[in-house]
């Protein structure tokens, strides 16, 4: 069995854990990170892209509102591509409560949360189709974000400061040293899913950075943690109906955000808890309820074209009462002070448990040393997430490195903020041709080959988060062909992979990659480089992306079933037909259901399979 | 006054129209847009798959009795259907777009060497006798899997999966829609002897992105024609047959075909043949591409200039929004203008206007299914939650798509009480109920089969 020895185990390749790895590699430790499936597969991927300023908090969660606002200013230098600064308004339509708007302008004043109260007639000159019943707007520094780019910048940033990032690999078990009294964790079982090989990483500490799923890695380590998973359902336009994001001003409810984000809006989102963090259903209420709460903020969003429907889960936690000392938090705001001190009653209802982060010592918590849980919390404040669990880890062990983040950009911050017109801007400024593979998303064949051979590539959907394939209207009719014959080609040219040399300021344009050695110093035209030139080889970490990305039919077959999980729930008029155009493809002329090796499977095809049920699911 | 109303500018519609008007029959057609002929392979698909069965169907005449018994093959029979193929047949080579067997070019017991020339044409035909009716050839899939087909243009024929004789597959670097190493991959896997070859576009252009259609208006010209031939010729061994993607030229395919066939069996020492080419079996075919499908823009093509020929008009951009019925009759129609609708009366009316792709059916959030014109009863699930299931690829299909207008033999919508609706009122094609044609791989048989039937019922009716 391979073994791997480091400082600091970190598990979760989402936000929390990818900002882990960056945070306690920058600190000097010794640092790798595991990740069951691809990074960001998790809750990070599946949320509706919102950089909180707060706000919507203000009332109710007060410690979250304040962790928002601070994570915001910072978020909007370190990570300042990953974010599109849409302003937010929070409106009052004439279904809102009177006193509520007061009070929440005077709670964001007390957060210093800026907010400033704009006409009415403004905010509809600015956003037209918004609800011109409107009486009240608010305008707050809320921002779009995007959590894909982010998460794989920020990974960047770690690998960079000399962590080791594994996706695909599977945390199986815990090792724990050690009688009563002096319990560690000491070590992790680990499964690479590609290759089915084991692997054992000796840790001096591990960081439980697994969102949802930290109540299960904390069982491996024999230590309870429950987790309160709420699911959040939300819907995609085919267009941006804003440019602003629009929050209803009113307690958080269901379907009350609207979030413009690169070529689509989000309405969001649901709150239903669940046990179980991987199979998640979308029912036909929870839609058609994001479509009469979303007619609210703009009237006819139930009658425009619905791209996609997806669930997240939120890795809530609620500490039972009797332990609740336990839970450590930052340096508290002094506001923040006193709102814990407005103690919320124990709840097990999702939507009233905080969102503030939960970082659980198990040194202190359980008598459990080596082990550090970090949870709860908001992707806005991944950051501060972070922060605070190689803060506690550095107690455990003993020493002291302060926290970098807060004043390090991550790479690929000096491009600023990436939009769709970017890619065509970029090909008539710098003449750079190639073939378009999406032509909703304009995903270009030498985008797709350098993110395939500069990132772990198991399955399409893996590209889909580097390079947004299939995304657009058609969710992946013509690209997924293509995608799938432009891999095979490029696998078939080459034997060996660059999966240990992740570029993330690459994936959004072909003319990125030249930039990488420095821009010409006088700003003039840079030198065509021959697009998708491989760059230096280093060894390849475990994973063995051609194992998988070879069986060409498994990779069609795979995306095609990824993309039909989400269309389900939203089909009916033109996307409906949509999707006969795709089975007219796939079908009738690829013939793609009769291939040779049918029966194969990726790491990911089951979860495909039965990671969802739709509407009402009768059939089978 | 017209005597037949065609509502829909699809395969069916267009078909139907020149049977009607060949049958005598005063015959128009109206349709919102051009049809779905433009998206398909331009094979013509009989049966490929039961909804049960991963194996193709083998012989589509000994499947049907395996057929729901509302299924239009069954309302119809073998032989009237086997009456639509030939009329169908008769028609394509009328207008110069010659359609053939696929199962019957290939003499599957013949040894895998090159094909030999005989002097007797006779003497070859003779081979193709004992092919039974109603069996299905394989031809190629644009990802390698064979697709069961019946009927096949010309420049298809010779990727028949039941020939022997060694793939070479090639494509051209900067073409997005075709993969010949994936291909030939995938033939491999089926025990096919495969290699795939990449052409410079650049030799043929200078543009750098192109789609199927401009490579197609490129290949009509004679210079890019005598470049690509000099190409394919280089790369060619012998013995091997040739696949390209299907761009060779909108109108002048069957001459590219035939030069590249010399060119190639010029430089092929073992084989005699001398030209004339396009002598089957052609040892180049071409492989259809996503949509826009070149090949049924040539067969769309085709049948619109045999109605021209007939003397039937077609009007594209016609929206029905008004149907006035009296009784059991369909008075008129209505189409949309930019001032006021304008009325059509003709005696009889076809609803040709496809399933839920071609804009015949359409789904609401609410989960009703509605037949878009005359609003007639359908067997589609009227509940979101029946229409879909959880796998894409599930082979038994998604019931949604099953949905149709149910309708008699003589091919007239049935009401709730099974009934006919109106007396001179018909359906055929993919609006029709019990079959889901891009499933089956159906889709040209119903066509052709159906609106066939439905354009002679209301001939005899007349």
């Amino acid at each position: 069995m391979k073994r791997i020895q480091t400082e600091i185990l970190v598990i979760g390749g989402g936000a929390t854990g990818t900002g882990v790895a960056w945070d306690a590699a920058l600190r000097g430790f010794q640092t790798v990170l595991v990740e069951k499936r691809d990074l960001t597969h998790g809750t990070t991927g599946r949320y509706h892209g919102l950089l909180h300023s707060g706000a919507r908090y203000v009332l109710k969660d007060a410690d979250s509102a304040v962790e928002c606002i601070r994570e915001n200013r910072i978020l909007r230098r370190t990570h300042a591509h990953c974010i599109e600064d849409t302003g937010g308004f929070f409106i009052v339509t004439p279904e809102d409560e009177d006193d509520y708007p007061d009070r929440f302008a005077a709670a964001c004043r007390r957060l210093d949360i800026p907010c400033d109260e704009i006409p009415a007639s403004t905010a509809l000159r600015r956003e037209p189709l918004l609800n011109p019943g409107v009486s009240r707007v608010f305008e707050l520094p809320d921002a779009a974000a995007d959590s894909f780019l982010a998460a794989h910048a920020t990974a960047q940033a770690a690998r960079q400061a000399g962590a080791l990032l594994l996706p695909y690999h599977e945390l199986t078990g815990l090792h724990l040293s050690g009688g009563d009294g002096n319990r560690a964790v000491s070590a992790a079982a680990v499964l690479d899913t590609v290759t089915g090989e084991e692997l054992r990483i000796d840790a001096d500490l591990v960081i439980n950075a697994a969102g949802a799923w930290c109540g299960q890695v904390a069982a491996l380590a024999g230590v309870e943690v429950n987790m309160i998973l709420g699911k959040g359902v939300m819907l995609a336009t085919n267009a941006r109906l804003t440019n602003t994001v629009i929050n209803r001003c009113k307690m958080p409810g269901d379907g009350d955000i609207l979030v413009p984000i690169h070529t689509v809006s989000v309405i969001g989102t649901t709150d239903q808890q669940v046990s179980d963090p991987e199979n998640l259903s979308i029912e036909q209420w929870e839609i058609d309820l994001m479509l009469t709460e979303g007619d609210k903020l703009v009237p006819g969003l139930s009658r425009s074209r619905i791209l996609r429907a997806w669930a997240g889960v939120r890795p809530l936690y609620h500490e039972p009462p009797s332990s609740h000392e336990s839970i450590h938090r930052p340096a508290p705001h002094p506001d923040r002070r006193a709102s814990r001190l407005e103690a919320k009653p124990a709840s097990p209802a999702s939507r009233d448990a905080t969102r503030a982060l939960a970082l659980l010592d198990h040194r202190q918590r359980d008598g459990l040393s080596g082990f550090i849980t970090i949870t709860g919390g908001k992707w806005t404040t991944f950051r501060l997430m972070a922060e605070s669990a190689v803060d506690a880890a550095c107690a455990q062990l003993g020493v002291s490195r302060p926290c970098h983040t807060a004043e390090t950009p991550v790479p690929g911050v000096e491009q600023g903020h990436y939009w769709l017109g970017h890619r065509l801007d970029e090909v008539e400024s710098e003449n750079r041709q190639s073939e378009l593979i999406c032509e909703c998303e304009l995903v270009t064949r030498s985008m797709l080959e350098g993110a395939a051979q500069r990132n772990p590539t198991v399955t399409l959907d893996d590209l889909r988060r580097d390079v947004r394939l299939g995304m657009g209207p058609c969710q992946g009719g013509f690209c997924t062909y293509r995608a799938v014959g432009v891999l095979h080609q490029l696998r078939s040219d080459e034997t060996a992979t660059d999966a240990a040399d992740w570029k993330v300021a690459h994936m959004q344009s072909p003319a990125h990659h030249h930039r990488d050695g420095g821009p010409p110093a006088d700003g003039g035209p840079a030198e065509p480089a021959p697009a998708a030139q491989p760059e230096p080889r280093r060894p390849s970490p475990a994973i063995d992306p051609a194992a998988a990305v070879s069986q060409p039919n498994l990779l069609l077959r795979d995306f095609l079933q990824e993309r039909w999980k989400g269309v389900v729930p939203i089909l009916w008029g033109d996307q409906l037909r949509q999707e006969r155009l795709d089975e007219l493809i796939y079908l009738s002329i690829l013939n793609a259901d009769h291939l040779p090796a049918d029966e194969r499977q990726s790491p990911l095809s089951e979860f495909y399979r039965s990671g969802f049920s739709y509407p009402g699911s009768r059939l089978t | 006054m017209t005597d037949l109303l065609i509502i829909g500018a699809g395969l069916t519609g267009l078909f139907a129209a020149c049977t009607a008007a060949r049958a005598g029959l005063n015959v128009r057609v109206i349709a919102q847009g051009a049809g779905t002929t433009h998206w398909h392979a331009g094979t013509i698909d009989l049966l490929g798959y039961l909804p049960d069965g991963r194996q193709p169907v083998a012989n589509w005449m000994q499947a049907l009795g395996r057929l729901p018994p509302a299924h239009p093959y069954r309302l119809l029979g073998a032989a009237s259907i086997a009456n639509a193929l030939d009329a169908f047949q008769q028609l394509a080579a009328a207008a110069g777009l010659p359609y053939e067997r696929v199962a019957a070019t290939i003499d599957p017991h013949r040894p895998s060497a090159p094909p030999q020339p005989t002097d007797r044409e006779d003497d070859s035909r003779g081979h193709f006798t004992d092919i039974a009716p109603g069996r299905n050839g394989q031809l190629i899939s644009p990802v390698g899997a064979g697709r069961p087909v019946f009927l096949a243009p010309q420049a298809q024929l010779a990727a028949s999966l039941e020939d022997e004789r060694p793939f070479l597959i090639i494509g051209f670097n900067g073409m997005t829609d075709f993969y010949p190493a994936l291909i030939a991959e995938n033939l491999r896997r089926q025990g096919r002897a495969a290699r795939s070859a990449m052409l410079p576009l650049s030799r043929l252009t200078s543009r750098h992105d192109h789609n199927t259609i401009q490579l197609a208006r490129l290949l009509d010209q004679p210079a890019a024609q005598e470049k690509l031939i000099e190409m394919v010729s280089d790369t060619a061994a012998t013995g091997e047959r040739i696949g390209l993607p299907a761009v060779l030229g909108l109108k002048t395919h069957t001459r590219l075909l035939a030069k590249l066939h010399q060119a190639c069996s010029a430089r092929d020492r073992r084989n005699t043949l001398p030209g004339p080419a396009l002598q089957s079996p052609l040892s180049l075919f071409e492989i259809p591409t996503l949509p826009p499908s070149v090949p049924g823009m040539r067969l769309d093509a085709s049948l619109r200039a045999q109605l021209t020929r007939l003397r039937v008009r077609v009007e594209i951009g016609m929206k029905v929004c008004g149907v006035r019925a009296a009784g059991r009759r369909i008075e008129w129609i209505e189409t949309e203008t930019g001032s006021r609708p304008l009325r059509h009366t003709a005696r009889n009316y076809l609803l040709a206007t496809g399933g839920i792709l071609g804009g015949g059916i359409r789904g609401d959030r609410c989960g009703r299914v509605r037949e878009t014109v005359f609003d007639l009863p359908l067997t589609a699930p009227q509940t979101r939650s029946q229409w879909l299931r959880p796998l894409f690829l599930d082979k038994r299909g998604h019931p949604v798509f099953q949905g149709g207008v149910p309708v008699d033999t003589r091919f007239r919508p049935l009401g709730r009480d099974g009934a006919p609706v109106y007396d001179n009122l018909w359906a055929a094609g993919s609006v029709l109920a019990h079959t889901d044609p891009i499933r089956e791989r159906s889709r040209e048989g119903i066509a052709i089969s159906t609106g066939f039937a439905a354009a002679h019922s209301v001939a005899k009716g007349q």
